[in-house]
């Protein structure tokens, strides 16, 4: 309970990053973590974090909210760096130890990688922070209506995709509660050998699905309470539409994307 | 209050064809459930418009599933049910296009708040109902703003529902079903999970409905709520067991204790009365209780009519002295806090807080830690049960948490039986010796039988198998599930699986059990057993702390510790807590003074002699009857008989009674 999960949460505030169309943010956001994987010097690097700076700016979100949604991923950043640490060989020889060996490029490739992933969160945090789940919901409704033509459920993923985001915080304060009435009761959670650990998360685990399940069931009178059938006959408060301001967005993710491949020279 | 109301269009709109036609009308239905359980038993109801109609009944009585049935999200097996106008369930052949044509009128709110909100977002959740019928945008925008102002809550409209209190919730749960304009509106115990100001806060918004014409059908399990009512029935297997207003339905003391229910807290006065030999009419409405009350002492007594108008009158909650009030209760709370005899009177408590400071990271909007407990401290003596009493977010949860050696306090520490929960060993220890049973403890159930659930945490004790076994049988035998032993936990009955839950950490054998609002959610039966179980576990010497909403069970305990916005208010025997001077500083933390008290109080501010501040039902009736004895033989001595039959702890008002002779 002490550090809630702050990945997904809206942050409500008035910015031109706010009332952009979530289509077009969306599609922007995917143009930064694809093109992410592209960024191989200093200069595209760079490029990348004036973009994401610049739209932090632009949307009036706290600097502190969205590195917020970085930290959870730092243990995974930090494997991934060491593996390029070891991993890449080439350059000079900086330090050795048995089979392992660090060079210079391995050094630049670990804070490369990492740096570059940082991209991709940041834009995705901040897809979160500045779009409600319902804006959310009806982007991926929009996105994937080509694929709905082949049978695919776009509007039921979608709405499941919203209402993920809205159960992850309940379904965390579940847990924790349960961790710790089995931690009363002398389970031993994160400690002892594996086995005893594994052993430990199951009264942990099927207590956690029997409430979310509690939940669902719930969650099922409820859509059938205020008439959710799927996507057909709803209408929308705030119907999307692009404005000038949305098409100049992708305009400029199409310069973001120009600007890396001429960089890619340097 | 000029808001334009639906409800008036409607009426418009049906007005034409019949203005008597039911909303919703049931002719014998039945409606089974798996084993050939009887949900609905060959029951008829008709719901005209604009009643507020108050469904009551125990745990499995059929309630819920009647609202299901009432707001079309359930057919029936048997019967004919007209919905809004639609037969939905002829002769038991469901129509499915009209069950679908009439859900898009009928509301529903239930228990869980958790459940019932689908975005992230306050607006956009009571927007997602219109959205789904189809209402154009515009349309939207207005009802969303029309349903959070009728509910209160427009300041929120922005808001992240998941960081809103319970009571909150409900009602952007009640503002989301509104904006989709149902004819009937169902509540299925919309107040069982939240608190005192929760629950009173969803009255308000109901009473607000029922003025506006709304039809509104209410679950509850409080009788309380059931008052206002324009008609209750009492559910009992499947059948509807009573009917009538409220004051008729009520009357049947005898049929209401059968069936699980008790009666609103008038008529269990009035009845208490009557076994002390006071004749009064019993009577729901509080208001004409007191006055024949306060008549029937005036008449048979003479009571001098100018005394109490004369009389300095202690501050009511009610009619708090504006000037002086907050000073005087502020000193007050301070000598409290200082009292230093409390820690002093018991060399060796079971638990000892001290200065324990708590606070939670990055969850404000802001990121900066959020305080949760400052400085608390305080001790709980061997074998006493202690009651915790404070609103939602005050801070309880944490400190159980702490108390239960699960948290590190940020400073200060926590002592159990006089060891230190510091340590990451000692705490692994403490907690055979303090047992925690967390709200809603029917969610750490997992194993495959009730035994099995129960032997969890002996078995972690590292107990031998003949010691574990017979600790579960001890512990399912004092809760009353020898019985269920092999059975799913999953399969028992809410209250059912709430007492497996307990027996789980009765077998730990724990010499204090901490419980963090241990009746929310159950019915007036669940809630009496639980508390008899809890007396017979403090009997056998176990100590007992209870985070409780409920004042009348606070001041059952030995000692009440109130805790508010992070501190201790106070912190003494419910007579110091409970004192009609603290009635402010109470009200102001959201709690109030327990209902006995509050009537005495205000009983005496209509010219009764002083009743010694009673705190249960049976010291009111006690000291009133008290009070007519001492009146009725000589009434020219009333004064001084009057103060000679007030118990002890009112000293001061001693010196009130007097005043009048000068």
């Amino acid at each position: 309970m002490p550090v809630r999960i702050t990945m997904g949460q809206y942050y409500p505030a008035q910015s031109p990053v706010h009332r952009a169309d979530p289509r077009m943010k969306t599609i922007a956001m995917l143009v930064l973590v694809i093109t992410c994987f592209f960024v191989r010097n200093f200069w595209q690097l760079a490029l990348g974090y004036a973009v994401i700076a610049a739209l932090i700016a632009l949307a009036h979100v706290p600097a502190k909210k969205v590195l917020d949604s970085v930290r959870p991923l730092m243990v995974m950043f930090a494997v991934l760096s060491l593996m390029n640490l070891f991993v890449h060989t080439g350059g000079d020889v900086l330090w050795r130890l048995g089979p392992l060996t660090v060079t210079t490029a391995g050094l630049w490739a670990a804070v490369l990688y990492t740096l570059r992933l940082v991209i991709a969160v940041v834009a995705c945090a901040l897809l979160l922070l500045t779009t409600t789940p319902t804006q959310l919901s009806d982007t991926f409704d929009a996105l994937l209506s080509p694929l709905a033509r082949l049978g695919l459920p776009a509007h039921e993923l979608a709405m499941v995709f919203s209402l993920m985001l809205r159960f992850i915080p309940t379904l965390g304060d579940e847990a924790s509660a349960i961790m710790d009435a089995q931690t009363a009761r002398g389970g031993a959670l994160g400690e002892g050998s594996l086995p005893q650990r594994v052993r430990a998360v199951g009264p942990v685990l099927v207590a956690l699905f029997a409430s979310s399940m509690h939940h669902a069931n719930g969650l099922a009178r409820a859509l059938d309470a205020r008439c959710y059938v799927g996507g057909a006959s709803r209408t929308h408060w705030h119907p999307l539409r692009m404005r000038r301001t949305d098409w100049l967005g992708l305009a400029l993710c199409a310069a973001y994307c120009a600007g890396l491949a001429l960089l890619c020279a340097l | 209050m000029t808001q334009p109301t639906y409800a008036n269009t409607i009426k418009q709109e049906t007005s034409p064809s019949a203005a008597v036609a039911p909303i919703a009308s049931l002719r014998h239905v039945t409606l089974l459930y798996e084993h050939g359980i009887r949900a609905l038993d060959d029951l008829s109801l008709d719901i005209a418009p604009g009643e507020r109609l108050c469904v009551l009944g125990a745990n499995g009585s059929g309630k819920s599933t009647l609202a299901s049935v009432l707001c079309g999200l359930l057919a029936p097996d048997e019967g004919t049910v007209d919905l809004v106008g639609q037969r939905v369930l002829d002769q038991g052949q469901p129509d499915f296009a009209a069950y679908t044509q009439a859900h898009r009128q009928l509301g529903l709110v239930f228990q869980n708040p958790d459940d019932q909100i689908v975005t992230s977002v306050v607006q956009e959740d009571v927007a997602f109902g219109p959205e789904n019928l189809g209402v154009p945008p515009q349309e939207i925008g207005r009802r969303v703003q029309r349903e959070l102002h009728r509910v209160a809550m427009e300041d929120y409209a922005l808001a992240d529902p998941t960081r809103l209190s319970g009571g909150q919730q409900q009602r952007v749960a009640i503002a989301g079903a509104l904006a989709m304009e149902p004819r009937l509106l169902v509540l299925d115990e919309p107040g069982a999970l939240l608190d005192v100001r929760g629950r009173r806060s969803i009255m308000k918004v109901i009473d607000r409905l029922q003025h506006t014409g709304t039809t509104v059908v209410h679950v509850t399990h409080f009788m309380e709520e059931a008052l206002q009512a324009t008609r209750v029935i009492v559910m009992d297997r499947g059948r509807i067991a009573l009917q009538g207003m409220p004051a008729q339905v009520f009357a049947h003391a005898d049929e209401l204790a059968r069936l699980g229910l008790e009666q609103p807290f008038s008529l269990r006065l009035a009845t208490a009365l009557d076994s002390r030999g006071l004749d009064v009419p019993h009577d729901c409405n509080e208001d004409a209780l007191r006055a024949s009350i306060v008549g029937h002492f005036r008449d048979g007594t003479a009571i001098d009519a100018t005394k109490h108008t004369a009389q300095p009158r202690r501050t009511a909650p009610s009619q708090p002295d504006a000037t002086g009030a907050g000073e005087q209760t502020a000193a007050h709370t301070s000598e409290f806090a200082a009292r230093p005899d409390n820690a002093a009177a018991d060399p060796s408590p079971i638990l000892d807080v001290r200065h324990v400071s708590y606070s939670y990271v990055a969850a404000g909007q802001d990121g900066r830690p959020r305080p949760a407990l400052d400085d608390v401290s305080f001790t709980v003596a061997e074998g006493s049960a202690t009651a915790i009493v404070g609103q939602t977010g005050s801070g309880k949860s944490t400190l159980l948490r702490i108390m239960c050696a699960l948290e590190q306090p940020d400073e200060g520490q926590v002592l159990i039986g006089g060891t230190s929960t510091a340590s990451k060993a000692d705490r692994k220890r403490l907690h055979s010796v303090v047992g925690y049973v967390m709200q809603h403890p029917e969610r750490q159930l997992f194993a495959e039988t009730v035994r099995k659930d129960v032997a969890y945490g002996p078995t972690n004790l590292g107990l031998s198998p003949d010691e574990v076994s017979q600790r579960v049988d001890e512990a399912l035998d004092m809760v009353g599930l020898s019985h269920k032993a092999d059975a799913s936990p999953f399969e028992l009955s809410g209250g059912q699986k709430r007492l497996a839950a307990l027996a789980g950490i009765l077998a730990m054998r724990p010499r204090v059990l901490v419980l963090d609002e241990p009746t929310a959610g159950l019915d007036p039966r669940g809630r009496a057993q639980l508390r008899t179980i809890l007396r017979q576990v403090h009997e056998s010497g176990v100590t007992i702390v209870q985070v409780t909403h409920s004042m009348e069970d606070a001041v059952h305990a030995d000692h009440v510790i109130v805790l508010d916005r992070s501190h201790v208010l106070m912190d003494g025997t419910p007579q110091q807590v409970f004192e009609p001077r603290n009635a402010q500083v109470l009200t102001e933390s959201g709690l109030g003074l327990p209902r006995p008290l509050r009537w005495a109080l205000d009983l005496q501010d209509q010219g009764m002699p002083n009743l010694g501040d009673p705190l249960t039902t049976a010291q009111l009736a006690d000291a009133l009857a008290r009070a007519e004895d001492a009146s009725s033989p000589a009434s020219d001595a009333a004064g001084a008989t009057r103060v000679s039959s007030t118990t002890a702890p009112a000293q001061e008002s001693a010196g009130d009674t007097s005043c009048p002779s000068a």
